[in-house]
């Protein structure tokens, strides 16, 4: 890889700061992508900041939440007590996460902020849209794992990061700090589709901005169900997954609308990865569950709803098989019904 | 010194360079580097086809070396068998990826930097093996009288199965190091050739013609290498061509390593295949017939094209009797990357279809696949294709048997009638050794030079993961009767060692452990009541080397493809259960046996780890390795989107050894790496076809699952067994 300058901030100001440069800077957390990305030339930037020492921990909110530093180790999420009891699914997308060794080095920011796995953006010899080209190679080219949502281009890369997904579905908000102080955004609203004029990136930071927290909102009371599909069981990234979160009527012993016992559906967040440039929030999918019984005949009709509006490519028609499928299973899984 | 007696062979001593690769402490290519030493990158071919009209060099050539096909001092040829592949192109483009030029630079960053434009003139590439001008090797193989074979049958089942690309894989990419100058005997003038290899003297001998050099004055050393699986077999030649030219060229040490994404585009891969049978068969299950026809994709050139296909028809078949065959191979030429040598070297793609075709005969008559098998298994005395009379060594019921009452094989499939899980299994042989009258013609040697403790082993086969050192110390140790530990071996350097032939075609155990086997029982008659110290004393040094010598009785006629293809056959049957997801068609080994017969197991542990790794890599070959090409070019060609099974992506394995001992092999030994990879795939779309999917090529991606099986839900057609042809 290219020669570079590593700056060593000690807090999150200097780190900012760090960031501007003429050159190219980048942050590295764990470095799980953006060395692989150096090694391959994809990226060769002239400074490298290190965010390792941002704040890594988890701690309680006053509202009930909690906030999320993004140093945090991918593996200390997955196995953080509060994360696992309040908001299971994402500790499931977490453990899911490339290997065990990718875990234990990789951060909660990293998986945010990682890069599209597209293999023709992954390719030095394809300049494409999002390395400043004027062509989307997947278009006419192998787009098995490309997007079959929000196909409209003028890229048709997926999200890649498994984080995001359940922290749209539980309306997580993300603190960022640039030069100008800090502000905070809904994680849905951080993630953005491409466009011709904002296509050589997949979020909202600017080129000084870092992304320092994640902050989850009290779950209240919810079911949770996340579910994946993949080819190969470790170090890959999935084809296609869902995270549920169900806002259920009444409280647990009391009578919901319709007489059941807690068992109806207020409200749905239905989000989709691997499908779609940003987590892709199913409108369809989150109709057709509310107000309806959970069980498995509504978390089927959620899956059909989820992919009526799917596009795909010319090689990913099978995704949407398989989208319906993480879709129906999630559902399922906030049900306690075993799903294969 | 009672440890003296405890015999070494099928113990499972420590590994010789185990502790060295467990601490770190083995040097691989990429660790070595020599004062002044340069780098160099290939620039290859951007097109399928054509012809390179104008290279051009922009910027700044201070620094830079340029060499191209004008540096050639000797034959532009990679030498292996055909003499069709150059070393560095010079007018003509086959494939994309072809190396035209190298430069050459100190800086490793400003060589990537360098700009190459190549201008071309291109022409229409062909990508189908079927519609090629250009057939690299065609074979025949006849037994009996066909149309006897299928008059006499009730049934006749047809069949098309396809294989595609595989990539080797091994973890250490390909790299080597040339060094002006070879240290032997003082030769001034030559170069010396470090490299991640498994065949040093196919290494020698293709620099010895590509830069018109005797042979005295070229050495080459094999560092410790990272894998291999055939991927190292021929491309090294080519590697250790353009490092060497370009240090003689500029007089300095020259580094060529190749990053993950250059050694998938451009080294060898896995020959795809497409194999036809059409094979009569009685109501009772016995073959009558069976006739083959099969094309292998050989790529651009030729490489091991012919034997690899040599290897493929002789196993094609599968391990039954039948007295009338016919079997119809070519190996053709498209404009990709050549193919080449991977382990199993054409029997995986083969005995796939053969297995699976056997499946579907055992449906087609209402047989269990179990029963059809049993009926037509090879037995001892039995001839094969190629008419070869086998010997007691030959275990194919055996095996199966073993297999199936193993895993109560009959009863699981009852079981697991009607879910959506399936089993199935896969019954196949693989003969050890050079095919033929290739052991004769490569005439192997091996040397053994007794040391004040024991002895030396000076051999060119290589250590590459899977054991060779140990296994060829075990052998020596007992012979000889030392211990293990006082045998030590030497490194594959062919300035100190004899040409005992390349690392492959399950050979080093069988081939060279025999000689060696030799060599140490001639050691010790000359030993005699004296300790190797005493020896040495009295009479000063001592080195054994001996030749292959073929077993009594052997013969090949290569004219007619008739005789003794192999010495002796290793055998094994494979049982999977999948596990299929009817939403998404992922599929799901999850339960795995295989019983290997291999003669003797020199190292246990070694020989199961082979059959374990084997296995797991003939897994992802059935459901989960897609080399895709586009215009000629690899587009997956990186670990992010060629994905090979992880441990969690294999289910546990059940290893069960047979011991059906060779007489020429050492204790009995056959060979044992290739085999193993040859079972997997037909027993997982056998399984497949018992959970109601109708697969007939690989890989089974969930994809291809979810066509098939809507394919299968509007198309299936009842089947009577009647004698007609069935076109299914």
């Amino acid at each position: 890889m290219k020669a570079f300058a590593y700056v060593n901030p000690t807090s999150e100001k200097e780190a900012v700061a760090a960031l501007k440069t003429d050159g190219i800077a980048m942050v590295i957390g764990g470095g799980q992508d953006l060395l692989s990305r150096m090694k391959d030339y994809i990226d060769s930037p002239d400074r490298v900041v290190n965010v390792k020492g941002l704040d890594a921990t988890v701690t309680a909110t006053s509202d009930g939440g909690v906030k999320i530093g993004s140093a945090v180790k991918i593996v200390d999420l997955a196995e953080h007590a509060a994360v696992m009891s309040l908001y299971p699914s994402v500790a499931a997308a977490a453990i899911e996460v490339g290997t065990p060794q990718i875990r234990n080095q990789g951060t909660v920011g990293g998986n945010i902020n990682q890069r599209p796995r597209c293999w023709y953006f992954r390719n030095e010899e394809f300049v494409c849209y999002k390395k400043g080209g004027s062509r989307c190679f997947a278009v006419n080219g192998e787009n098995q794992y490309h997007a079959i949502f929000g196909n409209d281009g003028p890229s048709h890369i997926v999200h890649p990061s498994s984080l995001a997904v359940p922290f749209v579905a539980y309306g997580a908000k993300f603190r960022v700090l640039g030069p100008n102080g800090e502000r905070e955004i809904a994680a849905a609203d951080y993630f953005t589709m491409p466009t011709l004029a904002n296509v050589l990136k997949e979020n909202v930071l600017d080129d000084e901005d870092i992304l320092t927290h994640v902050i989850l909102p009290a779950p209240g009371n919810v079911k949770h169900g996340h579910y994946e599909v993949r080819y190969k069981q470790s170090h890959d990234w999935p084809l296609a997954f869902t995270t549920v979160v169900l806002v259920m009527n009444g409280v647990n012993g009391t009578s919901g609308a319709n007489g059941t016992s807690g068992s109806t559906i207020r409200s749905a967040r239905v989000v989709l990865g691997a499908v779609a440039p940003v987590p892709w929030r199913s409108r369809p999918a989150e109709d057709a569950l509310a107000g309806k019984a959970l069980n498995e005949a509504t978390a089927a009709l959620a899956g059909e709803a989820a992919i009526s509006e799917a596009k795909p490519m010319s090689g990913n028609a099978y995704k949407i098989q398989i989208a319906k499928t993480a879709v129906k299973r999630a559902v399922m899984r906030a049900a306690g019904i075993k799903t294969v | 010194m009672s440890s003296r007696a405890r015999k070494a062979v099928g113990r499972n001593v420590l590994r010789k360079e185990g502790h060295d690769k467990v601490t770190g402490a083995a040097r691989y290519i990429d660790d070595l580097t020599f004062p002044g030493l340069l780098h160099a990158r290939t620039i290859r071919s951007t097109i399928p086809a054509g012809e390179i009209v104008k290279v051009r060099f922009k910027g700044d050539r201070a620094g830079f070396t340029l060499v191209d096909h004008h540096d050639i001092p000797g034959r532009n040829i990679v030498a292996l068998i055909d003499e069709d592949q150059p070393c560095l192109a010079e007018r003509k483009i086959r494939h994309v990826a072809e190396p035209i030029l190298l430069l050459v630079h100190e800086d490793r960053e400003k060589l990537r930097a360098a700009d190459v434009q190549i201008e071309y003139r291109p022409s229409t590439p062909n990508y189908d093996p079927e519609r090629s001008a250009i057939t690299f090797k065609k074979i025949a193989i006849d037994k009996g009288d066909l149309d006897a074979g299928f008059a006499a049958a009730d049934v006749i089942v047809e069949g098309e199965y396809r294989t595609g690309l595989q990539e080797q894989l091994y973890i250490e990419t390909n790299g080597v190091i040339a060094v002006p100058g070879s240290s032997v005997a003082g030769a001034a003038g030559g170069i010396t050739v470090y490299g991640s290899m498994q065949c040093p003297y196919y290494v020698h001998r293709a620099l010895v013609i590509l830069l018109g050099l005797p042979a005295g004055k070229v050495r080459v050393i094999q560092t410790e290498t990272g894998g291999g699986f055939g991927g190292k077999e021929e491309y090294p030649s080519m590697m250790a061509g353009h490092a060497a030219l370009a240090a003689l060229k500029t007089g300095r040490p020259v580094k060529l390593v190749y990053d993950r994404v250059e050694d998938m585009l451009a080294t060898t891969k896995r020959h795809p295949s497409i194999v036809r049978h059409r094979t009569g068969v009685t109501r009772d299950g016995r073959l009558t017939a069976i006739d083959i026809d099969a094309v292998l994709d050989g790529g651009a050139y030729a490489t091991l094209s012919a034997v690899v296909l040599s290897r493929g028809m002789i196993h094609a078949a599968g391990p039954y009797r039948c007295d009338h065959i016919r079997i119809r191979g070519r190996a053709t030429m498209t404009n990709t990357p050549p193919n080449g040598a991977f382990r199993g070297f054409g029997a995986p793609q083969t005995q796939f279809a053969a297995e699976v075709h056997m499946d579907r005969i055992a449906e087609r008559l209402g047989l269990d696949p179990v029963r059809v098998r049993e009926i037509n298994a090879l037995r001892p005395g039995d001839t094969t294709a190629t008419g070869q009379r086998l010997g007691k060594d030959s275990s194919a019921l055996q095996v199966l048997r073993e297999a199936v009452t193993r895993t109560g094989f009959r009863k699981r499939r009852r079981a697991l009638a009607g879910t959506n899980r399936g089993i199935g299994l896969s019954l196949f042989f693989h003969g050890s050794g050079f095919t033929g009258a290739g052991e004769v013609k490569l005439a192997a040697k091996a040397s053994l030079a007794l040391t004040h403790k024991g002895a030396r082993i000076h051999v060119a086969s290589t250590e590459i993961g899977q054991g060779t050192r140990t296994m060829l110390a075990q052998i020596v140790a007992d012979a000889l009767g030392v211990r293990y530990d006082d045998v030590d071996v030497n490194a594959a350097d062919t300035g100190e060692v004899p040409d005992s032939g390349p690392t492959v075609a399950s050979r080093t155990c069988m081939i060279v452990g025999r000689i060696l086997e030799r060599c140490a029982e001639e050691m010790r008659a000359r030993l005699g009541r004296l300790t190797p110290r005493q020896y040495l004393r009295a009479f000063g040094p001592l080195v054994i080397t001996k030749q292959y010598e073929r077993p009594a009785g052997m013969v090949w006629d290569d004219t007619v493809y008739k005789g003794d293809a192999y010495g002796s056959y290793g055998w094994g049957c494979d049982v999977v259960e999948v596990e299929v997801d009817r939403d998404t068609y992922e599929v799901r080994p999850t339960a795995f046996t295989t019983v290997h017969e291999i003669g003797k197991a020199i190292h246990p542990m070694l020989a199961v780890g082979q059959i374990e790794g084997g296995s797991a890599q003939g897994l992802g070959y059935a459901i989960l390795e897609d080399v895709v090409m586009r215009d000629g070019r690899m587009a997956n060609a990186t670990l992010t989107n060629y994905i090979i099974p992880t441990s969690l992506d294999t289910p546990p394995m059940q290893v069960v050894l047979l011991e059906n001992p060779y007489p020429h092999g050492p204790s009995g030994a056959k060979g044992v790496g290739e085999m193993p990879i040859d079972g997997p795939a037909p027993a997982v779309i056998n399984a497949l076809r018992h959970a109601g999917f109708d697969l007939r090529e690989i890989p089974a991606t969930p994809e291809r699952v979810m066509l098939t099986s809507s394919v299968e839900s509007t198309q299936r057609t009842p089947r009577t067994p009647r004698k007609s042809q069935a076109w299914v």
